[in-house]
């Protein structure tokens, strides 16, 4: 199967948004507050670009032998529930939806989704996967890709922007996608 | 198998996100560009062909050549406890590749003048700038006994990866005696640059103590290894923040 799936999102700062301030769903060119969410099924470009590593050094910094025990932070529980954090707390809670353009990619077209929420991520939009030529628009919400909400969840409620470790799993997020977009008749 | 990459951008600036997109395109460009060149699942990959025996280094892609490179350096560093060569099929770079696409991915959305982006490629995270007003990132490391509880929060100034037992489809192996085995649950390493960060916490998740010695004594590389007992090591500057819940 097809080799990589991204996922965008795009945090910005709110702007200052006046209450009932709602574009329509499909301008664009809006500024201001957002998250940009959009998957990618996207093939290789000629793009060549390199990154040498950084120099390092061994220094002669002392043999600390590792300490093994706890950290030295508190652990409170992390919840994993799937409540959505309120959005009463900001006065620029508009939602706005904007629909970018479309890229031609190898395998398949990607249409970028926006979704502006003020300073926190919502929902994660899906838009515009052809099949054959088929140029549909649909938001999923984040509800129906559970690995993604909970990972969001749990970061947004921990106060992390990422995790890193094998939570994330190629395999649970690759069903959990592709079962959402089934659910919206996309796949 | 499917690599799923998150792209987190951060944009005080103010930067539109349509002017963001051309930047993401190069940077998806450029991990496309690495699958297709160091995939070991797509038989013609140009690393594919290396490994059969099918061209020479020379015929491959430069960057082939660069990536295996940068692993010798990393087989030194490590004392040999990463090592790409000691794998069946021949010589595999996966472990390293991940990461140094990775960087360079995230290397095209230096120009955007976003105030700080993240890219999470499969839990190996490469980032440039902060969350805004020199607030850093903070990242969760997964507990590995009870995935997806976090184990702790560190603050995120560059590069971390992590490796581990229980990662999906990864067999780590022991280059010296050729058995799969890990001697943590879970190996992170922080860093400059993800590459090398993914060498080391290869290389730590597989030698374990000796291993978090040497990262002890490397200049800008901390790392926190669990064992499977859930024991905790770090060096002496990993850069733990604390785990907290917003109020």
């Amino acid at each position: 199967m097809a080799g990589l799936v991204g996922v965008l999102s795009f945090h910005s700062m709110p702007a200052k948004l006046t209450l009932g301030t709602a574009t329509s769903p499909t301008s664009n060119g809006a500024s201001g507050a957002g998250s940009t969410s959009t998957t990618t099924s996207a093939a290789p470009a000629t793009t060549s670009t390199t990154a040498g590593p950084q120099s390092r050094s061994k220094g002669s910094s002392p043999t600390t032998t590792a300490t093994s025990g706890p950290p030295a932070t508190t652990t409170p529980p992390v919840t994993t529930t799937t409540v959505l954090p309120s959005t009463t707390t900001t006065t620029s809670s508009v939602a706005q939806t904007i629909t970018g353009p479309s890229v031609n990619y190898y395998f398949g077209l990607l249409a970028v989704k926006v979704t502006v929420v003020a300073k926190k991520i919502t929902s994660v939009g899906i838009a515009s996967l052809s099949d054959g030529g088929n140029y549909r628009s649909q938001q999923i919400d984040q509800a129906s890709i559970p690995i993604l909400e909970q990972e969001a969840m749990q970061a947004q409620n921990a106060n992390i922007q990422s995790v890193s470790g094998a939570s994330y799993t190629s395999a649970g997020f690759q069903l959990s996608l592709q079962d959402a977009l089934k659910k919206v008749g996309l796949k | 198998m499917g690599t799923v990459i998150t792209f987190d951008v951060y944009n005080e600036s103010g930067v539109a996100p349509e002017a963001f997109l051309p930047y993401l395109q190069e940077a998806v460009a450029v991990l496309h560009h690495a699958d297709k060149v160091f995939s070991t699942w797509k038989a013609n990959s140009p690393l594919s062909q290396l490994r059969r025996g099918e061209i020479s280094l020379g015929e491959a892609p430069p960057e082939v050549a660069e990536v295996l490179e940068l692993c010798m350096v990393a087989k030194a560093s490590s004392n040999g406890w990463f090592d790409p060569w000691a794998l069946p099929g021949g010589v595999d770079p996966t472990g390293y590749v991940k990461g140094w696409a990775a960087q360079c991915a995230l290397a095209e959305l230096v120009n955007a003048r976003v105030t700080g982006a993240i890219i999470n490629a499969a839990g190996d995270i490469a980032s440039f700038g902060d969350l805004g007003s020199e607030a850093p990132f903070r990242v969760g490391i997964t507990d590995p006994a009870a995935p997806p509880t976090l184990a702790c929060a560190i603050e995120l100034r560059g590069a971390v990866a992590t490796s581990g037992a229980y990662e999906r489809g990864e067999h780590l192996v022991d280059p010296f005696t050729g058995e799969a085995r890990t001697r943590a649950a879970s190996a992170s390493v922080t860093g400059p640059d993800l590459g090398i960060c993914d060498a080391w916490a290869t290389a730590l998740a597989v030698g374990g103590g000796e291993v978090l010695e040497l990262i002890e004594k490397t200049d800008n590389y901390e790392a926190l290894m669990i064992g499977v007992d859930g024991s905790r090591q770090w060096t002496s500057s990993f850069p733990f923040a604390q785990l907290e819940t917003p109020h």
